[in-house]
């Protein structure tokens, strides 16, 4: 009787062992260097106009190399996941991944992704190219290089010049507050002026559409407002200062911006509703990636086509921001991955990116003549970019944001005021240390 | 011939048993254990024993309170709705001869959808300023709402759309308990000079309880559990008005990587839904005896 039951349980115990073998083997393996010698690169990447220009150069590499070429284009919403359980796992997917700059601190102390020196050391790839700020944020963490930039999607204020030139509004709002209609002030100012042309267009026109939804659009937009009120996360001396006066201040702009300027629906918006917005001629301003500018002016895409333009933010600070090209840890073949890095980052195929409306990371790009004809406002973009500040590289920077989201957010619906959300976020950024 | 029942049994058994064992046991049980330590994924490893300090933390946390109250208040307004919307669906498709299998087919539409569509697809035509909605309130002199972006309005909006997509499940699982009543009791009722709101509530409601039951059990599990809508529709906002259970626990294992923390969640959760599927296999056995 009681051998039966343990031959019964040792038959049980075998067939889950065989069964759990079985299934292991059931996971997508990559075709890296694959048995029938055909190789594969897989790339997960971010939905956005820039992999487009990747993806539109793609055939040259394939004939160039026989090695074919996969892009997994995702919603931006889903990818920290979806890159999360492949770093978790034995085998990567993916060959290269893309990585958002705020998930820098946790990818690299994770250890999901390689560092890349002696890759470059190797083949003699030129790091200098790149501008300081991109390298800064998405490529080197203390001192290794981890990624190579591959683009920035830094924050700056796009406008409509056609209202913000506008003389009958530009004669209204000198005789309603004794002041120019500029997006050349103070955030002060920005907000007035928004505030004013919604009261005087009404539901037509909106003096700016915001992004007001948790967790990214919401903190991404207002660290724009922080930075140009002359407040950071911390100060020099390492110190929290998220709820100083400054940024207290910068929040009471941005909730009296959202409540008196923006569309009724911008708590609720990300970044494509409030492109929409501003698309369709609903809106006079937009702070907003750089790289909306050239959607905006494709005729194709927004009825606003040639009447925007791209300016600092008022009070002259933006946050900067940028994807790097990262090989994780677990990558099947890295020398391939490698391969396709060097190539995509080169020069030429960088300026052909550029001139398809790419936001180009490389110095020699942003400033080669034929780019800055095809794309005069890049000129603005690299002055920006000199005033810009980043979110901090830290470990727990994408459980900051999703703080920042919820405060920022509990902030603009009145369920607290701006010293009290930035407390909170201030105490959960202390026990994050 | 014992031995040979035992034998049929182990064979018919072993496959149930190890699919149990692979998709159910296993995850909780480690999820059980990963919700006594501080694991976070950034890190390899359980990381350190911690006790019941999880569970002391995730209590004291006031937005999973807040959570647990707007997963409440979701969950009954849904399931209330969507049960009394569903039965009165029902009731008149049983009691309607021509076309019933098509306005059925209509109706179920909804359920088929993926509730990840469903939200895309509510969110366009909510959009405050260029959605259709408030387009053609606008068109009847109604002025339209910021029905995802206002605090008070974004979890009745969320719930409206739930019970848009899941009144179909109601109507279906009714529809199916009001054919098979016998029409023997409506007959002899008739007979008797009951009215049609005596029938219902003499005979439909004591008949169909069972089924009631059991419909709004499941029903009320799913919506415990309810997180894709959230995710698509307003990741728990405006503030945290739309912020569930389910979304809370997703952000403390996917965002923040507090395994520890985010599996101790999932427990009281599992605590809340226990009672409740108990209930539910005690009803299907009754019903079934």
């Amino acid at each position: 009787m009681k051998r039966n039951r343990i031959r019964t349980a040792a038959f049980l115990l075998a067939a889950v062992m065989v069964l759990s073998l079985a299934l292991s083997g059931c996971g997508k393996k990559s075709d890296a260097g694959g048995g029938d010698g055909k190789k594969t690169i897989n790339i997960l990447m971010e939905d956005v106009p820039d992999t487009a220009c990747v993806a539109a150069h793609l055939e040259e590499f394939e004939a160039e190399t026989g090695i074919t070429v996969n892009i997994e284009s995702v919603n931006y919403s889903s990818m920290h996941e979806k890159i999360l359980t492949q770093m978790l796992s034995s085998t990567n997917a993916y060959d290269i991944i893309v990585v958002d700059c705020y998930w820098v601190g946790e990818f690299v102390t994770a250890g999901w992704i390689q560092p890349l020196d002696d890759l470059i050391e190797s083949s003699g790839f030129d790091t200098s190219v790149y501008i300081d700020s991109m390298m800064n944020m998405v490529g080197e963490v203390d001192g290794a290089t981890y990624m190579l930039p591959f683009y920035n999607y830094m924050l700056s204020l796009v406008y409509r010049t056609d209202v913000w030139e506008d003389e009958a509004l530009q004669e209204g709002y000198r005789q309603a507050t004794g002041k120019e209609l500029t997006v050349n002030g103070t955030m002060e100012d920005y907000v007035e002026a928004c505030k004013y042309i919604t009261s005087v267009k009404g539901e037509s026109l909106a003096g700016a559409v915001m992004q007001g939804l948790r967790p990214d659009p919401i903190a991404m937009e207002w660290c724009n407002y922080l930075f140009s009120c002359g407040g950071d996360f911390y100060d020099d001396n390492g110190d929290i200062v998220i709820n100083s006066p400054e940024a207290v201040h910068a929040l009471e702009l941005y909730v009296d911006n959202m409540t008196n300027a923006a569309p009724s629906g911008a708590p609720g918006f990300g970044f494509d509703e409030a492109f929409n917005v501003i698309a369709q001629g609903g809106a006079a301003s937009y702070v907003t990636y750089n790289w909306m500018l050239p959607k905006l002016q494709n005729a194709s895409e927004s009825s606003v086509a040639g009447l925007c333009d791209i300016a600092p933010m008022p009070g002259g600070v933006s946050l900067n921001a940028g994807w790097g090209w990262a090989i994780p840890h677990n990558a099947p073949d890295a020398e391939l991955s490698w391969q396709f890095l060097q190539w995509v980052e080169s020069f030429d195929v960088c300026k052909a990116r550029a001139l398809d409306g790419g936001s180009p990371t490389r110095s020699d790009v942003m400033s080669d003549p034929e780019v800055l004809e095809a794309c005069p406002y890049l000129a603005t973009v690299q002055t920006i970019m000199e005033q810009s500040k980043m979110i901090p590289i830290m470990e727990d920077a994408p459980q900051l944001i999703e703080v920042l989201g919820r405060e920022l957010s509990e902030a603009v619906t009145g369920s607290k005021s701006a010293q009290e959300a930035l407390d909170m976020v201030a105490q959960e950024m202390q026990e994050m240390q | 011939m014992r031995s040979i029942r035992r034998k049929n049994f182990t064979v018919f058994m072993l496959p149930s048993l190890i699919a149990l064992l692979l998709v159910l046991a296993i995850p909780l049980g480690y999820s059980l254990i990963t919700s006594f330590f501080n694991t976070n994924l950034k890190y390899q490893g359980l990381g350190d024993f911690v006790g019941l300090s999880n569970y002391a933390s995730v209590l004291q946390d006031e937005y999973f309170i807040e959570s647990v109250v707007t997963t409440a208040k979701f969950t009954v307004g849904v399931v209330v709705v969507e049960f009394l919307a569903g039965l009165a669906i029902a009731l008149l498709l049983n009691n309607i001869r021509k076309g019933r299998n098509f306005f059925f087919t209509i109706i179920i539409v909804p359920m088929m959808i993926t509730p990840i569509a469903v939200g895309l697809i509510w969110r366009l035509l909510l959009h405050a300023n260029l959605g259709i909605v408030n387009y053609m309130l606008s068109l009847v002199g109604i002025s339209g709402q910021a029905w995802l972006a206002d605090s008070s309005l974004a979890l009745k909006t969320v719930m409206f759309i739930d019970v848009w997509q899941n009144v179909p499940y109601m109507v279906l699982v009714i529809l199916a308990g009001l054919v098979t009543l016998p029409a023997e009791p409506y007959e002899a009722a008739a007979i008797d000079g009951a009215s049609r709101t005596q029938s219902f509530f003499r005979l439909t409601v004591p008949m169909m309880l069972p089924t009631f039951s059991v419909v709004l059990l499941l029903r009320t599990i799913t919506a415990l559990k309810t997180y894709d809508l959230i995710f698509v529709l307003t990741r728990g906002g405006p503030g945290t008005s739309t912020e569930v259970i389910s979304y809370h626990i997703y952000q403390q294992a996917f965002r923040y990587l507090e395994i520890g923390k985010a599996s101790a969640m999932s427990y009281l959760l599992l605590l809340l839904i226990i009672p409740i599927a108990f209930l539910f296999v005690r009803i299907s056995r009754n019903r079934t005896a």
